[in-house]
């Protein structure tokens, strides 16, 4: 069944068409969330929380972008706007690293470069870090993204320039060359 | 060189910035599903998870709402009517519906205030006994504040809201609890400290017991 038959069984009230669709996005907006704020339960209620308002006002979209564009839109959004009133609330930025534990995957990196790494991204502003997580972390593509935050593709190229500047630059008393 | 070692770390984030865990995705299901749907599906399939019990409450809570509102409309209208038309009037359950029917704000907003009001005591109640020593609050203590947290959205998004005092105590409350859901699960004794330093520099607890007062005063 395509997506347009789904969404309409949805508005009728299909539980069976909304689980369907449901199944085929959640992953994803699973990932973006988890990725967006590094916490699990957060996570969690965010997709939920995406899901809940993707259904309540399915009967909105118009279908000029992709579902999956306009959902990860609606999470972005849950997202920002929640994890700035948990920034405002836990006021010092190593609460929310504690949160996401580096993991040991990935040998052959300096574990410290990697470390500072993390915290750069961390450090970045919203627009920056939710533009390189999905970008390059995410595998998005520009116009993707340029879709889901509402800004030219231009915008986001600029975006993700300039946080890898960033990035490089605060990595770079370790690895000089990046300076 | 340079291009090429930054796209390793890059590569090397892509792994290990924030690797997403495994989920379950059946149990989110249920809880939007309990929300959205409502009904004897999303009531039946209570889970552990404390979470989505509140969301499945916020669909019940709208309805209740709603129906308190129509209820309250309906008693507003009828009490003015009787007020100012003729004791004998028929039409007693039909003024709800007439468009030329008095309006009356006080009368709209009083479902609304009987709502926050039990509200503002019942969260009152809860961050007073929020544990001020380090130990971690119960499943039933954060199943409450989970509850609550999804009744101060739905005021957030409801006429109760519309003053901006009862705004910004809201917007402080949801802030508060979404912490204490957290605290579930956690020994993190900053995490508690954070919340009771929140809860004394915005005088939260002082504001909530003066927006009752208010309500009860009207």
């Amino acid at each position: 069944m395509s997506e347009p038959d789904l969404i309409a069984r949805v508005l009728a009230g299909d539980r069976i068409a909304a689980r369907e669709l449901y199944d085929a996005h959640s992953p994803r907006v699973f990932r973006l969330a988890f990725r967006l704020t590094g916490d699990a339960d957060l996570a969690r209620e965010f997709t939920q929380d995406t899901f809940v308002r993707a259904f309540g006002q399915l009967a909105r979209f118009r279908g000029d972008s992709a579902l999956s564009t306009w959902l990860h839109r609606i999470t972005v959004t849950v997202v920002a706007n929640a994890m700035r009133k948990v920034k405002r609330f836990r006021e010092r930025e190593t609460d929310l690293e504690d949160v996401h534990p580096i993991t040991s995957d990935g040998a052959g990196v300096d574990p410290v470069l990697r470390e500072r790494l993390h915290r750069a991204i961390d450090g970045l502003s919203e627009i920056y870090r939710t533009t390189l997580i999905m970008h390059d972390l995410e595998g998005y593509t520009h116009t993707e993204i340029a879709e889901v935050l509402g800004v030219a593709e231009g915008t986001c190229k600029s975006r993700l320039s300039q946080a890898r500047a960033q990035l490089r630059a605060a990595l770079a008393d370790l690895a000089p060359e990046f300076g | 060189m340079t291009d090429e070692r930054f796209e390793e770390l890059m590569r090397d984030a892509k792994k290990t910035y924030r690797t997403p865990p495994t989920a379950d995705f059946d149990s989110m299901w249920k809880s939007i599903e309990g929300a959205y749907f409502g009904g004897a599906m999303g009531q039946s399939t209570a889970h552990h998870n404390e979470r989505p019990r509140g969301l499945q409450h916020s669909a019940m809570r709208w309805v209740g709402l709603a129906a308190t509102l129509v209820v309250g409309i309906g008693i507003g209208r009828m009490s003015l009517r009787l007020d100012h038309a003729a004791p004998t009037h028929p039409a007693a359950t039909n003024v709800a519906v007439q468009p030329d029917a008095p309006k009356s704000d006080t009368a709209m907003a009083r479902p609304y205030e009987l709502e926050t009001s039990q509200y503002l005591g019942q969260t009152a109640a809860l961050l007073v006994s929020l544990p001020t020593e380090v130990k971690t609050p119960d499943a039933q203590f954060a199943a409450r504040a989970a509850d609550l947290l999804t009744r101060t959205r739905l005021l957030m998004d409801s006429p109760a809201a519309s003053s901006p005092s009862m705004h910004s105590l809201l917007d402080d409350l949801e802030l508060v609890l979404m912490q204490v859901v957290r605290l579930q699960g956690s020994s993190n004794r900053t995490d508690l400290e954070l919340i009771n330093r929140a809860l004394e520099q915005r005088d939260v607890i002082p504001r909530l017991r003066t927006a009752a007062a208010d309500i009860s005063a009207n």
